[in-house]
């Protein structure tokens, strides 16, 4: 019990240091996980280079995009005011990945619009809710240099760069490499030395393998 | 400092070097070291800076993600750094994020060796207690997340130091040794010309031999030296020679001088030999005089104004008192209430005193009283001198008590005396009236005896026998010899009884009446040498004074021619008349004797004298003030001379006699 408390401090600690939680969202195990995580992706934000032109225009904002239904709720909100590089932060939310689609069936164009609008994204956070479609998702923004980060097993295994996962009730992620390489993307290596898994470049061939951490 | 100017030259020189040098090196050394200390320090700095940056860098996205293992394996990789004792990562709020010790013990001790965060907003390293705290901020999106401090001990700074230090001093001791002996020889290039020098010198010094001569070594300073020391030396040895020469000269001229001084000395000591002498003779002299004041038989005492202020002993014996008793005291104070003449004496006193301060030296007599009132009489000088500005009394005191009883007795006996002369003169005159009145009386039974002798020699002559005759003529003769003295003791008595009135007496003829009345014998010449003067006087009396002399002449004349000359001679104040006759003389022994009554040289029956002639010359003369003598030879006849004073009329006629005749 001791050491959950300990844990927890740490945690909450480590997120603090990076986004300020505002006292007034109610102090759940739900609410604390997303909240961190709404930390980790903006922390994401400082440990992962985009390809020169997504990030040509600095007056142009990062884009976070929450695809499905959103977990954060307010936790995420105060990103926006935490601008990276001069640049500011908006959160762009989409309903799901089949609203979009049905959208491009009533007008392709505009489908076409709405799923494109999904690659302008810098960050693409999959919800839950989306698991179904997190291939199609994953596929659709390939070649956009979208920093993919979904919270499903397996989810790096249809080609999402980085995933969340639960260990001894802590945050923790995985990495693919070899999909952020797909996307133009260049993760740090500090970020890559925290991930839990790390799979690299060639997945498939698997003549590098994938990297494990062992966690204590 | 002493010590160092008793040095040697060479050793001056050599300190000089090795002090220098010491000093330069020593200068350098610790600036090395102190640099090499700087140096290290930054160094060190730097590393760590170097090392704890890239930990900051490192840990980054640990922190970012608040893992924690990560954080501490990194930290962990300082082990490699064995002087970081520790290092800590704080997280922006401060907390302990990850550590690492290098002693690791385990537990919360870790915490002691944590390094604290400096101030979380800055980077920045401290040196604190020999340890090197170092902290680095981590930035993250220029957003401060956390900061890495490292505490690091200075053990490779000092190990570094040390070695650098010790060859510093190595370096040092090599650079001084060899500074010890290229001194050591290059010192000789000053020091030897300037000891040969001074060898030089000190031969020249002692053994006053200014003919050596210093060798020149050198075309420096020194060189110079030497040269303008040989120089000198050659200049001193000329002036020797001259000093040699004037040394002689002045060797005589002080023999000379000494000789004369010796003189002036001897002179000198005979002088203060004389002048002791003098002053030997003074200070007796003062002894003298301060004895003589003494022991005076006068009381001397001398008085500012009318106060005794110092006196002799004989005046404290004088008045019976002590000194102290008298000294500031007044004479009057030893004196009675009044003088024997009945003055004041405190008035009297005064007034001496100050005719004597007026300048008139007083004379007088004085009643003093004793101390214990005595009296006793004194006689007094009173005079002044001057003596440190102030007019002084000088008193000499004589006592003339005994004088006094002595001049007393005298008086007395004066009086007496005076009483027996008055007695005397009375007894005398009425012995010279009962002579005169005897005589007077005797005249009358004389005459009637020789009146009666004459009578019978004539009635009865025819009737007496011869002898009968000649007793009677006898008897005729002895009363008129008895006559003639009765006469003569008249005449004698009535000298002086009976004085009448003075007359002009015209001598002359008074002489020629006495020729005529004597009626000398006709062998008898009698002259009268020059005209006599007439003078005022008592006729019978002068006439009795030549009567008496002339009949003395003739009355001894033995010669057969005999002679008488009357002369006489003058003065102012009396006439001196002479009568001379050349007659037997007299014996000097006689010369008195012939004046006094009844003495007759010849015996009474040779010739008939009463003895008194001559006397009552001498009282006649002696009565009128004159003086009457003789002078006499045996055989050559006798002179008698005697004075009558001039009258005063007589002198002033005669001055008008001698104007007249220088008038005339």
């Amino acid at each position: 019990m001791r050491i959950k408390i300990h844990i927890l401090m740490v945690l909450t600690a480590a997120f603090s240091a990076t986004l300020a939680v505002p006292e007034v969202y109610a102090d759940t195990a739900s609410s604390r996980e997303y909240q961190i995580k709404a930390a980790f992706l903006y922390n994401f934000l400082q440990f992962v280079d985009w390809p020169k032109e997504k990030i040509a225009d600095a007056n142009k904002p990062i884009i976070i995009g929450i695809i499905g239904d959103d977990p954060f709720g307010n936790v995420i909100e105060p990103l926006k005011d935490k601008p990276v590089e001069g640049r500011k932060i908006v959160i762009q939310r989409f309903k799901s990945f089949e609203s979009l689609k049905k959208a491009g069936e009533n007008d392709a164009a505009g489908a076409k619009q709405n799923i494109k609008a999904l690659g302008e994204c810098h960050v693409l956070f999959i919800c839950a809710s989306e698991n179904k479609n997190l291939r199609e998702i994953v596929e659709s923004v390939k070649n956009s240099g979208v920093l993919t980060v979904g919270e499903a097993e397996g989810f790096l295994d249809v080609g999402g760069i980085v995933n969340f996962v639960m260990a001894d009730e802590k945050v923790g992620f995985e990495i693919s490499i070899a999909s952020a390489k797909h996307a133009g993307l260049e993760i740090r290596s500090k970020l890559l030395r925290l991930a839990k898994k790390v799979i690299q470049e060639d997945a498939a061939s698997g003549i590098l393998g994938e990297e494990k951490r062992d966690s204590a | 400092m002493r010590f160092l100017q008793n040095m040697t030259i060479k050793h001056k020189l050599i300190s000089i070097t090795l002090v220098t040098c010491v000093i330069a090196l020593l200068m350098a050394g610790a600036s090395f070291i102190a640099w090499e200390w700087m140096a290290l320090r930054q160094n060190m700095v730097r590393n760590l800076s170097t090392q704890v940056e890239m930990i900051a860098d490192n840990c980054k996205a640990a922190i970012a993600f608040g893992d924690v293992k990560d954080a501490t394996e990194i930290l962990g990789a300082l082990k490699a750094e064995s002087s970081i004792v520790s290092a800590c990562i704080h997280n922006k709020k401060g907390e302990v994020f990850a550590s690492y010790s290098r002693d690791k013990t385990g537990g919360a001790t870790d915490l002691v060796y944590m390094p604290r965060p400096i101030e979380l907003k800055k980077s920045g390293y401290v040196f604190e207690n020999g340890l090197l705290n170092i902290l680095q901020n981590i930035v993250l999106n220029g957003e401060t997340i956390g900061t890495v401090s490292i505490r690091s001990d200075l053990t490779p700074m000092y190990v570094m130091l040390k070695r650098n230090t010790v060859t510093t001093i190595a370096v040092l001791l090599l650079a001084f040794l060899a500074a010890y002996f290229v001194s050591s020889r290059l010192q000789a290039i000053i020091s030897r010309p300037i000891l040969s020098l001074a060898t030089v010198a000190k031969i020249v010094s002692e053994q006053k031999d200014y003919s050596t001569r210093a060798q020149k070594q050198s075309n420096d300073e020194v060189g110079l030296l030497i040269n303008a020391f040989n120089e000198m030396l050659e200049q001193i040895q000329q002036r020797d020679l001259v000093l040699v020469n004037t040394n002689e000269e002045l060797e005589v001229r002080v023999k000379e001088r000494t000789a004369e001084i010796t003189g002036v000395n001897e002179q000198l000591t005979k002088e203060i030999a004389v002048r002791k002498q003098a002053e030997s003779t003074l200070r007796e002299n003062e002894e003298k005089y301060h004895t003589l004041f003494d022991t005076a038989n006068d009381a001397i005492f001398v008085m500012k104004g009318d106060k005794f202020a110092d006196c002799n002993i004989r005046t404290l014996e004088m008045f019976g008192c002590t000194k102290e008793q008298i000294i500031g005291h007044s004479p009057y104070r030893f004196s009675p209430p009044t003088q024997p003449d009945g003055r004041n004496s405190q008035e009297k006193a005064l007034e001496k005193i100050n005719a004597a301060l007026a300048g008139q030296p007083q004379f007088f007599e004085w009643t003093h009283v004793k101390y214990d009132g005595t009296p006793f009489y004194v006689e007094i000088g009173l005079n002044t001198f001057e003596l440190k500005g102030g007019m002084h009394i000088q008193a000499i005191v004589r006592d003339i008590t005994e004088r006094k009883k002595a001049e007393e007795e005298l008086e007395n006996l004066n009086r007496e005396l005076e009483d027996t002369v008055e007695k005397l003169t009375l007894s005398n005159r009425e012995l010279q009236d009962f002579a005169h009145i005897t005589a007077h009386d005797l005249k009358a039974p004389l005459r009637a005896i020789g009146t009666l002798a004459d009578w019978i020699s004539t009635d009865y002559g025819d009737k007496l026998d011869e002898t009968g005759r000649q007793q009677v003529r006898l008897l005729v003769k002895r009363a008129e010899r008895m006559s003639g003295l009765v006469d003569s003791i008249l005449q004698y008595s009535e000298v002086g009884r009976v004085v009448k009135e003075k007359t002009k007496v015209e001598l002359n003829e008074l002489i020629k009446d006495v020729i005529l009345d004597i009626g000398p014998p006709d062998n008898m010449e009698i002259t009268v040498i020059k005209e006599l003067p007439t003078i005022l006087c008592e006729k019978t009396r002068m006439r009795q004074v030549f009567q008496n002399l002339l009949s003395n002449a003739i009355k001894y004349m033995d010669k057969p021619k005999g002679r008488i000359d009357i002369d006489f001679g003058e003065n102012d104040e009396f006439w001196k008349f002479s009568v001379a006759d050349n007659g037997p003389g007299i014996e000097a022994k006689y010369f008195e004797k012939i004046f006094k009554i009844f003495q007759t040289l010849a015996p009474r029956d040779e010739l008939e004298s009463t003895g008194i002639g001559l006397s009552v010359v001498k009282k006649i003369v002696e009565m009128y003030g004159g003086r009457v003598w003789v002078e006499s030879e045996i055989g050559n006849g006798s002179t008698f001379f005697f004075t009558w004073p001039k009258e005063e009329s007589e002198a002033a006629n005669n001055d008008i006699k001698l104007e007249a005749n220088l008038v005339g």
